[in-house]
């Protein structure tokens, strides 16, 4: 290539570099690394000791042996499964009932500011103050089957909690009842932005308002629906407070999760390198559902 | 590559290096123990531990106060769930607990994690009971809180298992009579269901429980087996294991333990269910004894959900001889916690003293018994029973005095004998029987090859 490239000169003291920035950006970096780069460095170190997590106590290094131990634990990859499985379910229910909510909710309904209040409450709400509530319902002589029996479904009341199939459903539920109201706020958001002119020229060509719903507002919402795709990964490689304090991963690991299985490992049988060999294992996933989310995405805008 | 920018990350590379090595060296914690170790007669010293509950540390502490009045205590108190994971931070700091309570084997606050910040209680016990000190003490709580002879913790006092609970209010007015052995329990579970009472009550999802209630009926099965087989000195394929399963199996099918019982806990469901007469049974120690008392009783009740409790008669019973053997009443326990000094405490002399007088003196064992939560550690402390205000004497107190005899004299372990690794086994293999995931030789197997591979 012969043309020739006139650089514009930089003045002194105006170049946008590391340097002209670093004095302060520097207390934020030192930060971020110390806190949050230094401690999954010295997880990825702790991966490879055969440690009971006590600093006084003494270590062995065992290198790669922890992975190799996952690799070969049934209940690593029941965790796994269990996690690709909530994130599909959730996800979809969740997106389905919030965008229909959304959608319900722009079209001029009586009380709606109520209605969006009533939706988004559960967000708000700590999961530990309603576990026991939600323990209490789905027991065996809880509310629930106290309902069924009462509308004529008495068969189908069953321990929710003591069995294997019945469980995961329930930990299901919890999340969705939890997490739909954020996923409506999104959406309804979202769909505040589409200009009218769209829908109004949609509705002088005689669309109707599913049509208009499917083939105007849903895909002018997909930046939101990857974007809680994302969070949905994320999220879903992260859980522990509900299956913990609803079933205790139980029973027979039922619904045991990633972080379910990192706490039992780490804290009850103090096994603090095995422990974060998962957790390195359940970072490199969660990066790599991230990246691929923002793939999709990218695409999609190009 | 100016100069300038060459230095700016040379110098944000050594500034990062410099909050790892710090932070580094933060964690590792360690060195030397303090040189000054205090007065032994006067101070503030941190009591960080689980239990007792607040109610019973204060009485602990007041008694205390009456023989040292210038020592003052504060007690923490800590969730079990999370006590490992705040305990490990806090002894290795200067501004952590002087004293902590430890446990025996897997529990949460294990000795064989935290001995080594604790000081070795040794020399003050030996000088405070002489060098027989060991004969004196209750043996669950010498054995299973020294290390490599390094007297980690002192016990304060101790729980067994392996007793039932009953109400006995609902056993008079339905015409029954504590069960004896299987085809009784399952028959007083039939009587009490008809009559639609709940019969019996365990949370078997939290399966230390379970764990008690199996080794009940393999200290009915075989005595001695389940522990010598959790050492390594039996093997679980042994036929007295395989009938213990079927009996725990049986417990299940037969209508004993209540529909649903492995999706609920222990604590708080099957304790509000039984405390609020939804059930008649319940698998509890001794540690239950303190709900015998009157106040005590209609405080737990309140906590359970009852409005206006009107406290009812508990009595504990012997386990059922579920497999017909004859060999009942054994009951196997540990120190419920042991008091460690922590080796960075600034007043190891006054904890010393807090640690000692509690676990070792009569005065500070008699407050123990007192509480009626622990069996005492020192031997010869009873409870002063005449002091103590049950909600039925006349027909609670034979039973709770037989209940800490057999206690007392029990040295069969409960947990001290049992790994982390083992107890996760347990609970696979308890819960997945239970369920019928799991089959009986399956789960057997997996127990031993934890075992084998420890």
């Amino acid at each position: 290539m012969t043309a020739n490239i006139v650089r514009t000169p930089r003045r002194p003291g105006k170049r946008i570099g590391l340097g002209a920035g670093m004095p302060w950006i520097l207390p934020a970096l030192i930060l971020v690394f110390g806190m949050i780069y230094f401690s999954i460095g010295f997880t990825g170190y702790v991966s490879t000791l055969d440690w009971n997590g006590f600093i006084l106590s003494p270590s062995e290094n065992v290198g790669g042996d922890n992975y190799v131990a996952m690799f070969q634990d049934p209940i690593f990859w029941t965790a796994l499964w269990h996690t690709a499985v909530f994130f599909v379910v959730t996800f979809t229910i969740q997106t389905a009932i919030g965008f229909s909510f959304a959608a319900l909710l722009h079209s001029k309904i009586h009380l709606a500011p109520l209605y969006k209040v009533i939706i988004f409450i559960p967000t708000v709400l700590a999961p530990a103050t309603m576990a026991p509530v939600f323990r209490s319902i789905f027991d065996a002589d809880g509310q629930f089957n106290w309902l069924l029996d009462h509308v004529g479904l008495g068969a189908l009341a069953r321990p929710w909690l003591a069995e294997g199939a019945t469980a995961m459903p329930v930990v299901m539920a919890v999340t969705v009842w939890q997490w739909t109201g954020l996923t409506f706020i999104l959406f309804y958001a979202a769909m505040s932005q589409i200009d009218p002119q769209i829908l109004e020229a949609a509705r002088v060509d005689g669309a109707s308002n599913f049509r208009m719903l499917r083939s105007i507002i849903w895909p002018l919402c997909s930046g939101t629906t990857l974007a809680l795709a994302t969070l949905g990964v994320i999220g879903a490689l992260k859980t522990f407070d509900v299956p913990y304090l609803i079933t205790k991963a139980g029973p027979n690991h039922a619904t045991e999760f990633l972080g379910t299985y990192i706490y039992q490992t780490m804290v009850q049988e103090k096994h603090f390198g095995y422990a974060a060999a998962i957790s390195v294992a359940l970072l490199v996933i969660a990066i790599g559902g991230g990246v691929l989310m923002r793939v999709r995405l990218h695409k999609k805008e190009v | 590559m100016s100069t300038q920018r060459f230095g700016w990350r040379r110098a944000g590379a050594i500034a990062i290096a410099g909050v790892a090595l710090t932070t580094l060296v933060a964690c590792s914690g360690g060195g030397s123990a303090p040189a000054d170790q205090g007065s032994a007669t006067e101070g503030n010293i941190t009591w960080w531990g689980w239990t007792p509950d607040k109610t019973n540390a204060d009485k602990l502490i007041a008694a205390f106060n009456e023989e040292y009045p210038d020592i003052t205590v504060e007690f923490v108190s800590k969730p079990i769930d999370t006590y490992d994971s705040v305990i490990g931070p806090a002894i290795t700091s200067t501004d952590g607990p002087d004293v902590f309570n430890v446990a025996p084997g897997s529990a949460n606050g294990g000795v064989d994690t935290f001995q080594a910040g604790a000081v070795d209680l040794r020399p003050a016990v030996e000088e405070a009971l002489g060098s027989d000190w060991e004969s004196k003490l209750a043996t669950s709580g010498v054995d299973g809180l020294t290390v490599d002879d390094k007297v980690v913790g002192l016990s304060a006092g101790a729980v067994y298992s392996g007793s039932v609970w009953i109400n006995q209010d609902i056993f008079d007015a339905n015409g029954l009579t504590a069960p004896t052995n299987l085809d009784e329990w399952i028959a007083v579970c039939d009587a009490l269901q008809a009559a639609g009472q709940g019969c019996f009550v365990q949370g078997a999802g939290q399966w230390a429980f379970d764990m008690d209630t199996f080794e009940a009926i393999m200290e009915n099965v075989e005595p001695g087996a389940y522990v010598k087989a959790s050492k390594g000195e039996m093997d679980y394929s042994d036929p007295a294991f395989v009938t213990g399963m079927e009996i725990w199996k049986k417990l299940f099918d037969e209508g004993i333990m209540q529909e649903g019982a492995i999706g609920l806990q222990q604590y708080p469901d099957a304790n509000n269910a039984f405390m609020s007469g939804k059930y008649a049974m319940v698998m509890m120690g001794t540690w239950y004894t303190q709900y015998a008392v009157k106040d005590i009783m209609i405080a737990s009740m309140e906590a359970a959900g009852v409005s206006n409790p009107v406290p009812f008669t508990m009595i504990p019973i012997q386990f059922p001889d579920v497999a017909d053997t004859g060999n009942v009443g054994n009951m196997f326990g540990d120190a419920d916690y042991g008091l460690a000094v922590s080796a960075k405490s600034e007043q190891q002399a006054a904890a010393t003293t807090f640690a000692l007088w509690l676990a070792t003196a009569e005065g500070g064992q008699q407050a123990v018994a007192n509480t009626l939560n622990n069996i005492p550690s020192l031997k010869g402390v009873q409870p002063q029973w005449d002091n103590i205000d049950l909600v039925n004497a006349d027909a609670q107190l034979d039973a709770l005095k037989e209940l800490t005899d057999v206690a007392g004299a029990s040295t069969q372990p409960r947990f001290a004998s049992v790994s982390a690794d083992l107890n996760s086994a347990f609970r696979d293999a308890l819960i997945g029987v239970a369920s019928g995931d799991v089959q009986i030789t399956d789960a057997l197997e997996n127990l031993q090859a934890v075992v084998d591979a420890q």
